[in-house]
């Protein structure tokens, strides 16, 4: 067991692993399916490993998931059947499995980055409806559990595709139960911000990259062949992810520069997220290795840390991330790097 | 009758709009019956609505305007956004 585990647990998404668990070929199946198997053992010891190096948990990081994802049936009624619940075997449903996967991705990050059980610190279910609706091209929260459409087939694909789009639904239900950013104007920006970082952070976490290595892209492989695109955010490059003849040009901006002013999208939460995106891109490249350790952990620090308002604007996000690198790391590299993050997209921390 | 849907919002945040012209239609009695359902549970301003969700608004001849939001359409207003959003240009 312990021969082959490594070689799938840091490398393969867990949702890869659900897909070479159903493989025919005994000699795929077998190994994933061990995998999956032993996979909570090894939660427990990385969760060990990794709370040593958090100086503060935050929680009790006694919690495991508690998964249950729903099948709408291409219906809207939620949360429609369960298909799966805590700890059963993957079944036939490549959706069903990627969403319980993408569950525990989060839930895993969460807890052995940050010694936090859950969204809500306590344990909460995470919950998830998969199949909403005929060709819903669409993704949300609704205040209780996350909601995916199959997408229409023609630009948009499986919406369960990108770990990062599970992740990024999941990371509204933590800032719901943290800092509870109001959804409109900046601070509707920061809520979609840290959405996109978090969801980032799952998807590097899975892969185990370092921010170099990193595409710090949101939805790739979400649009459908054919789309000119590559995803539909770019952390590292904003306003760059498609240009499409149907989608449009990415609208989003990198600096406050171009900040758009729109009453559309709540204020344009979807699209001056790409500012907050762009800088916690700038700081993790800037200080290298894994971005969910030094860079997500300042993130991390201020959404939870109880002094970010519900009405925060960029600038209360910046000089509270400094704040955060001071307390956590001191006068060191990181407290200049994110001062010269913030700065690189012209959001003043002073 | 003149039908507008206007989409915003959204995971990806692009906005789609679409529009028909439902007079002259084989169908037109339909259009007309499902508009006026959809018309009837509509809100006269936006609501928050959900992180990610679709946000809709939708302009009957240029004269009623309603607003509604995922996940709380009522089947009618499903229909006809759907509707539109399909057959409409």
């Amino acid at each position: 067991m312990n021969t082959i585990a490594p070689v799938f647990c840091t490398i393969v998404p867990p949702h890869v692993l659900d897909k070479l668990a159903q493989a025919e070929d005994p000699r795929l199946s077998g190994p994933a399916r061990r995998t999956l198997e032993v996979d909570s053992a090894h939660r427990t010891r990385r969760r060990i490993t990794g709370l040593r190096a958090v100086a503060s948990p935050t929680a009790a990081a006694t919690g495991n998931p508690h998964r249950t994802i729903h099948d709408c049936e291409h219906r809207t009624a939620l949360p429609g059947k369960k298909v799966r619940g805590e700890g059963d075997e993957p079944g036939r449903d490549a959706t069903v499995n990627r969403a319980y996967s993408g569950l525990g991705a989060t839930f895993e990050l969460l807890l052995s980055a940050y010694g936090r059980d859950s969204l809500d610190g306590a344990g909460l279910p995470l919950v998830a409806s998969v199949h909403y609706d005929e060709g819903y091209a669409n993704a949300f929260w609704d205040g209780d559990q996350m909601v995916f459409g199959d997408g229409d087939g023609e630009v948009f694909l499986d919406f369960t595709l990108p770990v990062d789009v599970i992740g990024h639904e999941l990371s509204h239900g933590l800032t719901q139960y943290t800092a509870n950013l109001d959804y409109q104007g900046q601070s509707g920006a920061l809520n979609e911000s840290v959405s996109d970082v978090f969801g980032s952070l799952v998807k590097q976490y899975t892969l185990d990259q370092t921010a170099d290595r990193a595409d710090w892209l949101i939805g790739a492989g979400l649009l459908a062949p054919g789309v000119s695109g590559e995803a539909l955010r770019s952390m590292k490059a904003p306003g760059t992810a498609y240009d499409d003849d149907v989608l449009g040009k990415d609208p989003q901006p990198a600096t406050m520069d171009d900040f758009v002013r729109t009453s559309q999208d709540n204020g344009g939460v979807h699209i001056n997220s790409g500012i907050p995106n762009h800088a916690f891109y700038l700081l993790a490249v800037e200080l290298g290795g894994k971005a969910w350790e030094r860079a997500g952990q300042l993130w991390f620090d201020v959404l939870t840390g109880g002094e970010l308002a519900a009405d925060a604007q960029f600038t209360d996000f910046a000089r509270l991330t400094v704040a955060a690198a001071r307390a956590r790391f001191g006068d060191g590299a990181e407290l200049e790097a994110v001062t010269k993050a913030w700065s690189q997209v012209g959001v003043p921390t002073a | 009758m003149r039908i507008q849907v206007r989409r915003t919002g959204g995971f990806a945040g692009i906005e789609r709009r679409a529009e028909i012209e439902t007079s002259g239609l084989r169908d037109a009695g339909d259009w007309r019956e499902l508009a006026e359902r959809a018309m009837a549970d509509g809100a006269d301003t936006p609501s928050a609505g959900v992180p990610d969700g679709y946000h809709y608004v939708i302009t009957f001849d240029d004269d009623r305007t309603v607003h509604c939001a995922d996940p709380g359409l009522t089947d009618a207003q499903r229909a006809l956004i759907s509707r539109v959003l399909k057959e409409g240009a």
